[in-house]
């Protein structure tokens, strides 16, 4: 129930209504359930990744004996916690309105960074601190162009994917880059008493502590002010620009995090290292439930998209699909998962 | 529209011939830096070539970015289409352009529906069907290039008429063809108009939703012919056709007049802009710039084209709309009926 939109659509809260226990005289049964049915109805379309995901862990558990292990689901966790991660700044940015395409790149790049200091001599956390800025200050480069000319963030955070690839294609002359710090990779690979991996934890805990924000504070609550009304937002004096630019700042954040980890996971970093990804974390978000025209939507719904993702690799895998059709799959999937939004929005 | 401040007035002389200023500075600024080689014959007719198979791709995106949306599967559509060619040709030449263009026609319609039916943005809709058709690709050729078999076929793409490339004259004709087609008949008014002011298009009578889907459906085709060349060119098909396709076009359309939020654009404007950002990488490679360099120059031009354009329609647009608005208001008045169909 957290996840719902905050300004309540009226069949939403007529659909509670008639949920609620009846009235004082109506008190038949009949009209009762129907209100329940009603209501799980809404829910069902409500939640279609949840439904999605169950659906795939019963196809994922005929498939194979060992898919529902709780170590295959982790693998699976840490296998998405990458593109989870980024995905947690994509859904911040799209509750406002707004895309990131340059992630895919980001995330590469802020390994670039990270792993070039470190070869320059730098020290483990400088290097690390500097990556993460670098990302930021993409994300803030993002914002500010779409701020200052209201232009389609769509195109021009294309426009900084291109140009970020190619300043990184320029500083590594195209070639994969290895850390020298050997405790670099404790962030990527390490866990916890060999069971949950820091990727994950900061995976989950970071969407959590995203969805508390957004629910929780004036200023998430600005983000969705901005994806549902900007003017009306303007008027009633929130700072749209600066909330719009910090939103960019902070998906370009998570996409630094995102790629130390991977750098560190891999050792190493390459300018093309994280292709797709920009696509992919628009789908995770999107399967969630969150609007692609903002105002709606949260963190701890990303958490099941990606998780949707993760599992439906994981089964096409199981199932012996090749390899290049995934991106068939997730194309349907998503243009799936969209429609059906938009249809059962028009159904309101 | 007295009271428009210098700043705008001069954006509007800008946005309006700003492709011209920007060829002949370019070509100037080449013709200075290496004259021997730039304004040679044999670099003409080579840039003469290669912008036929991008400009031909650009109609497409022009006519969906008139009708208000836009394609970003061109790329794809075009790798597709370059992969049936090649791919097919043990069935006949004939079979597999055939089966090329299909394909971008299913492609096209595909968007089309999303768009129109299931109400999706077109930038959201196309993305879908990029990355579907993306895989499609990828799983058809096993990621190796498929080279061609027909000597017949890739002297379409690599032969000339006299002096000019062949690929040129098909794309001078399909020039011709849009350029009527956009500004002479009544599908081509309608575009604009449907993309333009899509309530005020409805009101007066045009099928928005038509229009729309036949722009999707035109710019697969588009996608696919350029596709088609492209292979024919190569005489080979490689998963790297088209990566920078989208983007290409896109910026080379708005270069050329055409605009992300409203209906305008033409095709004379549209090749222009293919020509610029063609000539601009002639030139540089000429010179000797690094690839990746040129690719950094290329992404901050798109940066730069996209944010003007959105620039210039916030600032003047609006109050040009506000004007038309109030003309509307006294057309309305006098009631008359402004157009039939």
């Amino acid at each position: 129930m957290s996840n719902r939109r905050i300004i309540p659509s009226p069949s939403v809260s007529s659909a509670s209504q008639v949920g609620a226990p009846a009235g004082p005289d109506g008190g038949s049964k009949l009209k009762a359930t129907l209100g329940l049915l009603r209501q799980v109805r809404f829910s069902a379309r409500d939640q279609m990744a949840l439904l999605l995901m169950i659906g795939l862990l019963g196809a994922g558990s005929l498939l194979s004996d060992v898919f529902l292990t709780p170590r295959n689901l982790l693998n699976i966790l840490w296998a998405v916690s990458v593109l989870g991660i980024v995905a947690v700044g994509q859904t911040v940015l799209l509750v406002t309105g707004n895309f990131d395409m340059s992630v895919s790149m980001v995330v590469p790049f802020a390994g670039i960074v990270c792993v070039g200091l470190q070869i320059a001599g730098g020290g483990l956390w400088s290097s690390m601190l500097a990556g993460l800025l670098a990302a930021m200050l993409v994300g803030l480069l993002n914002g500010v162009i779409v701020v200052m000319t209201r232009a389609n963030p769509f195109l021009i955070t294309f426009g900084t994917q291109t140009l970020v690839y190619a300043v990184a294609l320029i500083l590594t002359e195209a070639r994969t880059w290895y850390a020298t710090i050997p405790a670099f990779n404790v962030l990527g690979r390490g866990t916890f008493f060999g069971v949950l991996h820091y990727s994950v934890a900061i995976f989950l805990g970071l969407a959590i502590l995203v969805q508390f924000f957004l629910r929780r504070t004036p200023y998430g609550r600005y983000l969705y002010v901005l994806g549902l009304n900007e003017e009306a937002g303007r008027l009633s004096g929130v700072l749209v620009n600066r909330v719009k630019v910090l939103a960019f700042t902070f998906c370009g954040f998570t996409a630094g995090l995102a790629g130390l980890i991977m750098t560190s996971r891999l050792n190493s970093t390459r300018a093309s290292g994280a292709q797709g990804m920009d696509f992919d974390s628009i789908i995770a978000v999107v399967l969630g439930g969150t609007s692609l025209f903002g105002g709606s939507g949260g963190t701890l719904r990303t958490v099941v998209g990606v998780m949707v993702l993760g599992i439906l690799n994981n089964v096409m895998v199981l199932a012996g699909v090749p390899y290049d059709a995934q991106w068939i799959a997730k194309g349907l999937v998503f243009v799936l998962v969209v429609w059906a939004d938009r249809f059962f929005r028009r159904d309101k | 529209m007295g009271r428009e401040s210098f700043a705008e007035r001069l954006w509007g002389v800008l946005a309006k011939h700003t492709i011209i200023i920007v060829l002949v500075g370019l070509i100037i600024v080449f013709a200075v830096a290496c004259p021997q080689v730039f304004l040679s014959g044999e670099n003409i007719q080579n840039v003469a070539r290669q912008i036929s198979f991008d400009v031909i791709a650009a109609f497409g995106e022009l006519v969906c970015l008139i009708a208000a949306g836009v394609d970003l599967s061109v790329g794809s559509t075009l790798a597709m289409a370059a992969a049936l060619t090649m791919g097919l040709q043990g069935y006949g030449v004939g079979v597999a352009v055939g089966a090329a263009l299909a394909m971008g026609l299913v492609v096209g319609a595909f968007n089309g529906l999303l768009v129109t039916k299931g109400r999706i943005v077109p930038f959201i809709a196309t993305l879908g069907s990029m990355e579907i058709v993306y895989g499609a690709m990828l799983t058809y050729t096993g990621q190796r290039p498929i080279p061609g078999r027909s000597e017949w076929f890739a002297s379409i793409g690599n032969g000339s008429v006299g002096p000019v490339p062949l690929p040129t004259v098909i794309m001078l004709v399909l020039l011709g063809t849009f350029h009527v087609l956009l500004n002479y008949t009544r599908f081509g008014r309608n575009m604009y108009a449907a993309g333009g002011n899509p309530e005020a298009a409805r009101l007066a009578g045009v099928q928005v939703d038509r229009y729309r889907f036949w722009a999707f459906v035109l710019s697969g085709f588009c996608a696919a012919l350029s596709g088609v060349l492209l292979a024919s060119r190569l005489n080979s098909a490689t998963i790297h056709m088209g990566l920078q396709t989208p983007l290409f076009v896109i910026a080379a359309c708005i270069m050329g007049g055409a605009s992300m939020l409203s209906g305008r654009g033409t095709a004379v404007g549209a090749a222009l802009g293919v020509l610029a950002l063609t000539i601009l990488s002639n030139g540089m490679d000429l010179l000797g710039i690094f690839t990746y360099y040129q690719m950094a120059i290329r992404a901050i031009i798109l940066i730069f084209v996209v944010a003007v354009d959105a620039f210039y329609v916030s600032t003047v647009h609006k109050r040009l709309a506000t004007a038309s608005a109030i003309g509307a208001k006294r057309a309305e008045r006098r009631s008359i009926p402004r157009q039939q169909c």
